[in-house]
C-alpha cells in the first residue's frame, strides 16, 4: 500500500468513528426520549460515554489525516475553498457538540438524583429532553458532521 | 477525499453509501453497547427493548441503503463484471451479502431476547453477532478506502 492509501484508511476510518458515534449517540438520545422513568434515562443517557470517545477519537483522526492527505496530494492545496470550509464546520461541529453535550450530561445528572428518590416518572427530565435549544445544538452536530463528508465527496472547486 | 479522480455523476451513490454504512456502523455500535451493558445492569428488560428497536428502526433502514447505494454506484462505474470483480469489491459483497445472515440471525435472537424480557442466553449471542458484524464493517471500509492490490 502507498502512503496515500494508509492515510485515506485512517481518514476514513475516522470519518466512520466520528459520525458513527455520533449516529450512536442519536439512537441513545431517542432512545431516553422514549423512556418513561429517570432511571432508565439516567442509564440510556449514560451509555453515550462509549460513542463520545468514539466521536473525540474520529475528530481527532479526521482532522490529523485529512491535512496529512492534503499535504501529500499535489492536486489538493490547503487554501482551497471546500478544504477551509470542511475546516470551519470541523470546529463548528466541535463546539455545537460540546454544548451539546454539556446540556445532556445535566439531563443525566437530573435524571440520577430523581431515581435515587422514588423514579416516578417526572416532567422535568422530559422537559429537558425535549428542549428545542439542547436537541437543535445536538442534532446541529450531527448535521454539520454530515455536510463536511458532502464536501470531502463532492469537493467543489477542486 | 475519498478518492482523487471520479466522474460527478458518482458522487451521489457514493455518498449515500457512506453514508448508509456510517449509519449503519453507528447504530450497530449503539445495539453492541446495549447488549453489553445488559451483562451487568439489572435493567435488561429495558436493554434489550431498546436493543431490539435500535436493530430495526436505525440499523436495518441504514444497512438497506447503504447496499442499494452500492449497486447504483457499480451500475454507474465501470468496476469490472462480475468474474473480474477488484479483490477490494469482493470484500464488500461478502460484508454486505453473507453478512445478511448475521444481520437476519441478529434480528432474530434480538426479538427473542425481548421476549424474554432481557433474560437468557440470547443477549450474549446479540453481542456477539453484532461485535462480529462491527468489525465486519470496519474490514469493509478499510478494504474500500485503502483498496489493497489494486
Amino acid at each position: 500500500m502507498r502512503t496515500y492509501d494508509w492515510l485515506l484508511a485512517l481518514h476514513v476510518t475516522g470519518a466512520f468513528l466520528f459520525l458513527g458515534g455520533a449516529v450512536a449517540a442519536g439512537v441513545f438520545s431517542v432512545l431516553a426520549r422514549r423512556a418513561e422513568r429517570p432511571s432508565e434515562i439516567a442509564l440510556l443517557l449514560g451509555l453515550t460515554r462509549v460513542p463520545v470517545v468514539a466521536i473525540n477519537l474520529g475528530m481527532l483522526m479526521t482532522i490529523v489525516f485529512g491535512l496529512w492527505l492534503v499535504l501529500h496530494v499535489d492536486d489538493y492545496e490547503l487554501w482551497e475553498g471546500w478544504v477551509l470550509a470542511s475546516l470551519l464546520l470541523w470546529l463548528v461541529t466541535g463546539a455545537l457538540g460540546y454544548l451539546g453535550g454539556t446540556r445532556e450530561r445535566e439531563t443525566r445528572r437530573e435524571a440520577e438524583r430523581l431515581a435515587a428518590a422514588d423514579d416516578s416518572p417526572a416532567d422535568a427530565v422530559a422537559l429537558r429532553l425535549r428542549n428545542r435549544v439542547a436537541n437543535m445544538l445536538s442534532w446541529g452536530a450531527g448535521l454539520v458532521g454530515v455536510l463536511i463528508l458532502v464536501l470531502m465527496i463532492w469537493k467543489p472547486g477542486a | 477525499m475519498i478518492a482523487v479522480t471520479r466522474p460527478d455523476s458518482g458522487n451521489l451513490p457514493l455518498f449515500l453509501h457512506v453514508f448508509g454504512a456510517m449509519a449503519a456502523f453507528g447504530s450497530l455500535l449503539a445495539v453492541v453497547v446495549l447488549a453489553a451493558a445488559a451483562m451487568r445492569r439489572p435493567e435488561r428488560a429495558t436493554l434489550a427493548r431498546a436493543g431490539w428497536r435500535a436493530l430495526l428502526i436505525a440499523f436495518l433502514p441504514a444497512w438497506i441503503l447503504m447496499r442499494i447505494a452500492a449497486e447504483w454506484i457499480r451500475s454507474k462505474e465501470d468496476l469490472g463484471t462480475d468474474d473480474n470483480d477488484p479483490g477490494w469489491l469482493g470484500v464488500g459483497y461478502v460484508v454486505t451479502d453473507l453478512g445478511l445472515v448475521v444481520i437476519l440471525l441478529t434480528l432474530g435472537f434480538a426479538f427473542w431476547w425481548t421476549r424474554r424480557r432481557g433474560e437468557g442466553w440470547q443477549g450474549r449471542v446479540v453481542l456477539g453477532l453484532g461485535s462480529l458484524y462491527l468489525v465486519a464493517l470496519a474490514v469493509a471500509w478499510w478494504a474500500m478506502s485503502a483498496k489493497p492490490g489494486s
